[in-house]
């Protein structure tokens, strides 16, 4: 523990300190220390980690509505083309990037454009066909500013070249999961399985039964093409008696 | 009639001020016969002296400069830049320019409850003991007009400045603008005191109110080593009665929003804003008379009688480029610790001060 | 010697009219015993965004009303309609630079509850970031004490300082400031040796130019008259008031959640706690000026010993160094046991109180208590107004840092 103590004001202490706050003042003013970017002139260089504009690869979307769902500002509303594809409305995103987080395919990636400029409110909802790559901006930058720093000395290091606003997107290592039934024989047969599947890989179908034979479950059968399974999950939400589930396969 | 104007013409161009660089182009503009008359009025040395130089054509000048280098300084000891982008090239020197020329722009608000026409006509009638002293100081051979009491008379027009002060707080009619008004005369009492006594003390060694009796003993050495206690005290004084940091307290921004001038809006917000800086001007002119040597410097023959008026200016332009910096360095004072320093230490000091004057006095004569 | 003039003083037509929190007896008693009001309100140039009523007599301050809640935004109500993960980033918004530690007080709760175990390598990246927005807050809190007493370059330096915690927290997590960075099981991304590195010089170049500060600001003689003697709070009244934080420590009390509850790796670090007998306005924020040193050497620490591993818990997700992909299937369906779960955290300006109540069923929060700072010490900082001047007001809410979006939540 550190005790502080009253801190003596005397005349003698009094000049001495004056005389150092004049002169850290008259050392400024002669030889000063700037920080100042001159922005737009100048950009500053980020990270390759920097949270910007959301850009969306449509390929390899599977529709799993995983990033609508986790996003705390409720920013991302689900727009229906061939499949369904996150459109980002950019007045409500705070930019926490949980759906970048969220996608299990690395659809979501980052950029680093932080400064779009819109016209109006309803500009500022981008559908899916607009954030499939990095927006237009004007750049009027000649160079770009770094934050330099070492044991001594903290300063600003330009050079004159341009940044690239595009982050090569990265690949996410996540285990292949497919869907599964865990109990066929309490299939109720209502097919909302079958109904919400984007790539209609579930198959739902009444089992022949003749007359006299004992009926045994529900009479349905409940079949699933693994190949065509993407393993969004919109199944296993949807299913009423909560028998499907996700599996991983793989090595 | 005819007679009025030869009569001022001969006035006029008896005194006239004597400069060799313009010499040709002025004599021959006297003999065109209605411009000889204007030529000779501008150059008429209670003309040039009042009007031009060290008047109020170079304090426009000066007002149009300081507020852009005060920023500049205040911006370059706290790692930044200032403003930039009015003139680009030029570093954006004009930024002051473009600000008056908003002010004009801005609507000038009178609130119900003001005094109206207090309110609007104060700030402009303010102005009043802060330019009449320009009559009276010399520069070189031109003066307004001439009396052996000039600093004695500078000195009371700058002690009815604050009068005016209180009045705009007070014809506010506003709880904070009261407060500032309050503030303002309790500094009036704390820096006019020590204020005064510095300066009978130069005259002491002097031993005359006659600015030209005080630039001419200092031509060995400067007022400034001769009596330097008075220097300190002169200069808190300066920074006291211009409302500078650290004594910043009737205007406190953030205490008080702005003191009395808290309702001012439009042009009549520029108005009060040069105040305090055509106050400091007023101030370091005299200060540059009595502590610098007022205009005495390295003659110049091409410039003749221009001389002395360009070197008052340069150094009082000189010295409040270095005191500006004051401001990026200090916090603002309490009030009641504000006047215990006016009351005690500058005091006892300015007390000093006399001592040394009335003994240097006497050994000088 | 006093006189009394028996004038009748009738309050002013505005106090009358216009809506006041007060009642109007109070003004009434006020006027009549010839004191006035100022209302130093929301859009004052010296006060944040809170209303003070000061009754004063001639220049002496004789009691302070306070009417806080103009940004209150109703935190814990919108936090029970969100999933326990999407309350994350509104937690940590109240007091925007002191993010992770509003962060950490919440996910400390519902670890605790959960029962989950944290690696070691995330225990020391999350102390990292509790300290850069400690930093960070002090050097905010500074600034808005050099504002309020006049001092722009007092203001200036710290803010510039400050540039170079949001540089080290972009290079760390992506964001400048709410970086919602510290999830349940760990931390969101693994942090590279080039970027520990670039922090380390950064905490000696910071350093440097705080040596800067101290030279034109923290030593100056106007600030020392200006904050010494000014707003005392003995030992006895900070603690009768409830004052918590570097506050309670300049009134000679030691008292820091991080030494009495170590959480984290605090008690693993080596680090002293600055404490003062004075308890006045200059002793509080020299406190504050001694923790950012301090601040600056646990940095230095968590990075040199800094174990090599997971940042996620196992028990999260399978990738331990990269939360990407696996977010959504690990934390958005937790549902907590039935029960209370209550967290302290020492924040920047104070303790930080996290409780979560869960049903045991539900997947959003049946109730979120936060109690920060800032609410906790008002109290004591309206008492310490009492008997000094009006201009003191200012600087005493310096001194004591009172950020009202942070109270008021």
């Amino acid at each position: 523990m550190i005790r502080l103590s009253k801190v003596k004001t005397d005349p003698v202490e009094n000049l001495k300190r004056h005389a150092e706050a004049i002169g850290e003042a008259v050392k400024q003013a002669i030889k000063p220390d700037r920080i100042t970017v001159e922005y737009p002139r100048e950009r500053r260089r980020y990270p390759e980690c920097f949270r910007g504009f959301i850009v969306f690869d449509k390929e390899k979307c599977i529709s799993c509505f995983r990033c609508a769902q986790i996003c705390p500002a409720n920013a991302i509303q689900m727009e229906y083309f061939d499949k369904a594809y996150p459109g980002i409305d950019y007045a409500k995103c705070i930019f926490c990037h949980f759906c970048v987080d969220s996608c299990p395919t690395g659809a979501l990636n980052t950029s680093k454009v932080h400064d779009v400029a819109f016209k109006s409110m309803d500009e500022m909802r981008l559908s899916a066909r607009q954030i499939t790559r990095v927006p237009e901006i004007v750049r009027e930058e000649k160079q770009t500013v770094e934050y330099y720093v070492d044991r001594n000395v903290w300063k600003l290091v330009r050079r004159r070249e341009l940044d690239r606003l595009e982050v090569p997107p990265k690949p996410v290592k996540v285990r292949e999961r497919k869907a599964a039934c865990t109990e066929p024989e309490s299939c109720l047969g209502c097919r909302l399985c079958a109904n919400v599947c984007p790539q209609n890989a579930i198959k739902v179908e009444k089992c022949e039964v003749s007359i006299g034979e004992e009926v045994t479950g529900t009479g349905c059968v409940l079949q699933i093409q693994t190949d065509l399974c993407t393993g969004c999950g919109l199944c296993v939400r949807q299913c009423p008696m909560q028998i499907l589930t996700l599996e991983e396969v793989g090595e | 009639m005819m007679d009025v104007v030869s009569y001022l013409y001969e006035t006029f161009s008896s005194n006239m001020m004597d400069i060799p660089l313009i010499a040709p182009i002025v004599d021959f503009l006297t003999k065109i016969p209605l411009i000889n008359f204007i030529v000779a009025l501008i150059l008429w040395k209670p003309f040039f002296a009042v009007i031009i130089m060290p008047g109020l054509g170079v304090m426009t000048l000066y007002l149009l400069y300081i507020v852009w280098y005060e920023r500049k300084l205040t911006a370059r000891v706290q790692w930044r830049v200032g403003p930039l982008e009015v003139a680009r090239p030029i570093r954006g020197a004009i930024q002051t320019l473009a600000d008056g020329i908003r002010y004009f722009f801005q609507e000038a608000i009178v609130h119900r409850e003001a005094h109206r026409p207090y309110y609007v006509q104060l700030p402009i009638l303010a102005f009043i003991p802060v330019l009449l002293p320009i009559m009276f100081i010399p520069a070189g051979s031109a003066v307004g007009i001439y009396t052996p009491y000039s600093i004695q008379l500078t000195v009371t027009f700058i002690a009815l400045i604050p009068i005016t002060i209180v009045a705009i707080g007070w014809a506010s009619n506003s709880r904070f603008a009261y407060i500032g008004s309050v503030r303002e005369a309790f500094m009036y009492f704390a820096y006019e005191v020590p204020f005064i006594i510095a300066v009978i003390s130069m005259i002491f060694l002097y031993s005359s109110g006659d600015a030209y009796v005080a630039v001419e003993k200092q031509s060995a050495i400067p007022g400034a080593l001769l009596n330097p206690i008075a220097f300190v005290v002169y200069i808190i004084a300066m920074l006291m009665a211009t409302s500078r940091l650290p004594f910043e307290i009737p205007e406190a921004d953030q205490e008080i929003a702005f003191g009395p001038f808290v309702e001012y809006s439009g042009i009549l917000f520029g108005l009060v804003m040069v105040l305090a800086y055509e106050k400091l001007y007023i101030m370091t002119l005299l200060f540059t008379i009595l502590f610098l040597g007022g205009w005495s410097g390295p003659y110049c023959p091409l410039l003749g009688d221009l001389n002395g008026p360009l070197w008052m200016f340069i150094k009082t332009i000189v010295v409040i480029s270095i005191l500006v910096i004051v401001r990026s360095i200090y916090a603002r004072y309490r009030l009641d610790q504000a006047l215990r320093i006016g009351w005690t230490s500058m005091l006892a000091l300015s007390i000093a001060a006399l001592v040394v004057g009335g003994v240097i006095g006497v050994w000088l004569s | 010697m006093e006189y009394v003039l028996d004038i009748p003083v009738e309050p002013p037509r505005e106090l009358r009219s216009l809506f006041i929190p007060i009642p109007p007896e109070y003004v009434e008693d006020t006027y009549k015993s010839d004191d006035f009001l100022v209302l130093v309100g929301p859009q004052h140039p010296g006060s944040g965004h809170m209303r003070l009523i000061v009754r004063i007599k001639g220049d002496i301050i004789q009691e302070v009303i306070p009417d806080p809640g103009y940004v209150h935004r109703s935190m814990e109500k919108i936090a029970e309609n969100r999933l326990y993960i999407q309350n994350i980033p509104l937690v940590e918004r109240p007091a925007i630079m002191d993010a992770p530690n509003f962060n950490l007080g919440y996910v400390r709760a519902i670890e605790e509850a959960l029962d989950i175990e944290v690696p070691e390598r995330a225990k020391y990246i999350r102390t990292m970031l509790a300290e850069l927005g400690r930093i960070g807050t002090h050097l905010y809190d500074a600034a808005i004490l050099a504002v309020f007493i006049g001092h722009t370059t007092g203001f200036m330096y710290p803010f510039g300082l400050r540039e170079l915690i949001c540089e080290a927290l972009v290079r760390l997590t992506g964001a400048r400031f709410t970086s919602s960075f510290i999830i349940p099981g760990g931390v969101r991304r693994n942090a590279d040796e080039s970027t520990l590195k670039w922090i380390y010089d950064m905490t000696l170049a910071m350093e440097r130019r705080l040596k800067s500060f101290e030279r034109i600001f923290v030593n100056n003689p106007t600030v020392i008259a200006r904050l010494q003697d000014v707003g005392v709070l003995s030992r006895e009244e900070a603690i009768k008031y409830g004052v918590v934080g570097p506050f309670l420590r300049a009134s000679g009390v030691e008292y820091d959640v991080r030494k009495i509850e170590p959480y984290e790796v605090y008690d693993e670090l080596v680090w002293d706690m600055p404490v003062s007998d004075a308890g006045d306005g200059y002793a509080r924020f020299l406190v504050r000026v001694n923790e950012i040193g301090q601040s600056l050497s646990i940095i230095r620490q968590c990075i040199k010993e800094m174990p090599e591993g997971r940042v996620i818990s196992d028990q999260i997700a399978e990738n331990g160094k990269d939360i990407r992909g696996s977010f959504y299937d690990s934390l958005s369906n937790i549902v907590l046991p039935p029960g209370e779960f209550t967290t302290l955290t020492e924040g920047a300006r104070g303790t930080i109180v996290f409780s979560i109540v869960s049903d045991g069923e539900s997947n959003v929060p049946y109730r979120l208590r936060i109690v920060s700072p800032g609410w906790l010490y008002l109290r004591g900082f309206m008492e310490s107004l009492r008997g000094e001047r009006l201009a003191d007001l200012q600087a005493i809410y310096g001194s004591f840092g009172y950020f009202p979006p942070e109270a008021d939540r």
